[in-house]
């Protein structure tokens, strides 16, 4: 006879552990107040409809010490859904007019008393151990004062009376936390993020001036104050309607002019210093005067550079005038005309407040990256006194990075050599990069692996991402692309071995459907079952009820 | 050197991978689920995940399908044509579905039908087993085995060593006079099966029916 009970007798998350511990001690149900305050914001705006779940997420916390801001955004009237809860702990701004997301944000940390602050949108939900998860880690495992965990993203079918139909429920990324790419692009969710109240003073609040990646700009501004702790456990899901969707952010996102605007306002955006964990970056631009292509080379500047960055421009006073006034972080240097390019370097130089300096001259081939290559070998160098040519750097238009104090050394020993040469004479070993230190090398296979698995080629795909699992971060993720390749190739032994690898640490529904196919192969049902269930448990939302 | 990499590249081509989500994972754990009920004689449990898949993805026969196959095993012979004829609508090329409808056919005893629909599930899926074997069956109760031995063959093809078809094909060739080759499946089969007394009492037959054969053809030679 199977058990059908539904309940796996393999598998436990590492949620359900934690929980049955806190049953056995008795904080769960007392609703116990221990640690520090965590407010949640929860910004709505017409979706009425699913405004009570993810508010009864919230409140089903196994982490009870919350102050829970609901904002509604000049929507439709919640003001029944909120007091339904009958929660001290819930604070509801009804405010009539629309001011967007950002201004929503705000005006609840205005109010916000935690400790730290953890979001939820309107239409998402939190499994009932996901605050927890994160306190836990800021507190106690983390020097971190940022932290995240992994959410799934549940695709639907929402029905004419606004339900929502389950389609699939996918971790589509679980990535450990990259500095480097959140200052290019964003990869961790905003509803699973957790941080200190206090940093936002440092970072400064939402941006109200831009519509779009306001969490991004928000997250972005974060990475120069702390690092981010990843917790590769699911704690909650996002939804994903399968039909075109009428998000606000997805709408805007079409724009695509005001949408480039909108990152290229967020890519330049600098905190006020002092920053602890991003080190400034000075370009000092080169050229005799401010010409058309001067003008275009410094506007590629502006678009292609993520990495903080401020411009000087040593040239002569009679040139700023013609300089374009929206263009940001230009800080103009005035020197002597009749000055030689070595010595507006120098006078530009003193004047840099980055600790690398980019010395680039007008007409330089401004491509993606056309810095960050060279800069990110330059940041990971352990070699003390070395630069690097930057990629398309030639004889005629030489373009370097370098450490501040290298050059500043190489200037002051030898003040009447050329740059390029008083580098050499300090011993400053300028050097071109090798392809092992370029960036983004997870991204790059991750983009070869998703490529084969577009052409169907799935042996190609299974490799790459068993590769990446045995040489990159992200395990788990990899794992579960590999274990998916692996079946469509037709390894299904590798397959389940690659599932089970994952279901023991952390099942999703992916992994366990996957595995159960191989049993079912197997013919040993009662296991194929029993994972089935446990799949369908989480199709069917039995996770939110857990506690 | 010219390093080169396309992470701009890389991030919109995530992007889009994330846009082609997978509508289909859901309906397949509960499809999963109904076709492993089903398989260990857990029909109400079975019947009740098809239903959800059914309800989940209406557009898809598997479900009609297995509800057919669970209606079939309650010996609701109308509940699943009903349930076969559904999943046709819904994917003409679905071989499970004709052989559901073959198999209700031949419980009615309606073999002439129940022929036609095997064959049309093998026209569609030559490596659809249930098909075969119930092809056999029905040629058996009808006494006309030209047109199975041509898809027990083609089966044998695909799967050398499938002693279910082995049997049924040996004992084709028997009775079609094909005795030298009922021999050689006979004898693959009892390497793979020694103790299969069915197989070795027909492999008896089969070598007398030949020396019987050789004989008459020695004999007609010296006649001549």
């Amino acid at each position: 006879m199977l058990d059908t009970s539904g309940k796996s007798k393999n598998y436990e998350s590492p949620q359900g552990a934690r929980r049955r511990k806190l049953k056995r001690s008795g904080a769960l149900g007392a609703k116990k107040i221990v640690g520090p305050v965590v407010t949640v914001l929860v910004p709505t705006f017409n979706r009425r409809r699913y405004l009570a779940g993810a508010l009864a997420s919230v409140l089903r916390q196994s982490y009870q010490n919350l102050q829970i801001i609901v904002i509604n955004d000049g929507g439709e009237d919640v003001i029944d859904t909120v007091h339904s809860f009958n929660d001290q702990r819930l604070i509801f701004i009804d405010r009539k007019e629309n001011r967007g997301k950002a201004y929503s944000l705000n005006e609840a940390l205005s109010l916000a008393e935690g400790k730290y602050i953890a979001y939820l949108d309107d239409d998402d939900l939190y499994y009932p151990s996901h605050i927890e998860t994160l306190v836990d880690v800021l507190e106690n495992k983390s020097d971190c004062q940022v932290a995240y965990s992994d959410l799934y993203k549940v695709y639907c079918n929402v029905c004419p009376d606004g339900s929502r139909k389950v389609l699939s429920k996918v971790v589509e990324i679980s990535r450990d936390f990259d500095r480097f790419l959140m200052l290019y692009y964003n990869h961790v969710l905003h509803v699973s993020l957790m941080h200190r109240r206090d940093l936002l003073e440092k970072t400064g609040l939402y941006n109200e001036n831009i519509n779009v990646l306001i969490d991004w700009d928000t997250a972005r501004r974060l990475v120069f104050f702390s690092d981010f702790h990843h917790v590769p456990e699911i704690t909650g899901e996002f939804y994903q309607p399968a039909e075109d969707c009428d998000r606000i952010s997805v709408q805007r996102r079409k724009n695509e002019k005001e949408y480039t605007k909108n990152i290229f306002t967020i890519r330049t955006t600098r905190p006020a210093k002092p920053w602890t964990k991003l080190k400034d970056m000075s370009i000092i631009f080169t050229t005799e005067k401010l010409n058309k292509q001067a003008g275009t080379t410094l506007g590629s500047i502006w678009q292609r550079t993520f990495y903080p960055y401020e411009v000087y421009l040593p040239m002569p006073v009679d040139n700023f005038e013609r300089l374009n006034s929206e263009m940001p972080n230009i800080i103009p240097v005035p020197v002597n005309p009749s000055s030689s390019q070595s010595q507006r370097i120098d006078t530009a130089l003193a004047r840099c407040k980055g600790e690398y300096i980019t010395i680039v001259p007008s007409g330089f081939p401004m491509r993606e990256f056309w810095v960050e290559d060279s800069l990110y070998a330059l940041v990971n160098s352990s070699a003390k006194t070395e630069g690097f040519e930057l990629e398309d750097s030639t004889d005629r238009l030489w373009a370097l990075v370098v450490r501040k104090n290298d050059l500043q050394h190489a200037r002051k020993s030898f003040p009447n050599l050329p740059v390029r040469e008083s580098l050499s004479a300090a011993g400053i070993k300028i050097r071109r990069l090798q392809p092992e230190e370029i960036p983004f090398q997870f991204d790059q296979l991750l983009h070869e692996g998703r490529s084969a698995e577009k052409n169907g080629d799935w042996s190609e795909a299974a490799e790459i991402f068993e590769y990446i699992t045995e040489h990159h971060q992200n395990a788990l993720w990899m794992k579960t692309l590999a274990a998916k390749a692996s079946f469509n190739a037709g390894s299904h032994i590798r397959a389940a071995k690659l599932s089970r690898e994952v279901n023991q640490q952390r099942p999703t529904v992916d992994t366990l459907l996957l595995e159960a196919k191989v049993k079912r192969e197997e013919k040993d049902l009662k296991s194929a079952i029993e994972l089935l269930e446990k799949a369908e448990q989480i199709l069917e939302g039995k996770e939110l009820l857990w506690a | 050197m010219g390093i080169t990499h396309n992470n701009a590249e890389t991030h919109a081509s995530n992007r889009r991978v994330d846009e082609q989500h997978d509508s289909t994972q859901h309906y397949e754990v509960l499809q999963e689920l109904g076709d492993c009920y089903a398989s260990v004689g857990n029909y109400a449990q079975a019947q009740q995940y098809y239903e959800k898949a059914a309800v989940l993805s209406p557009d898809e026969a598997g479900p009609y399908v297995g509800l057919g196959v669970v209606s079939l095993q309650k010996n609701l012979l109308y509940d699943a044509e009903i349930a076969f004829r559904v999943a046709c609508r819904l994917d003409v090329n679905s071989a499970k579905a004709y052989a559901g409808l073959a198999m209700v056919a031949q419980e009615r005893a309606d073999y002439k039908q129940a022929f036609e629909m095997y064959l049309k599930s093998l026209e569609l899926d030559t490596n659809n087993l249930i098909a075969l074997l119930g092809l056999f069956q029905t040629s058996c109760q009808m006494g006309s085995f030209a047109k199975v031995i041509h898809y027990l063959e083609v089966y044998l093809d695909m799967h050398p060593g499938d002693t279910s078809v082995m049997f049924p094909l040996a004992s084709l060739y028997m009775k079609d006079g094909r005795f030298e080759e009922s021999k050689k499946i006979l004898l693959d089969f009892l390497t793979l099966d020694e103790n299969h007394k069915d197989a070795a009492n027909l492999l008896e037959e089969v070598e007398h029916s030949l020396a019987q054969a050789k004989q008459e053809t020695q004999t007609g030679t010296r006649m001549r």
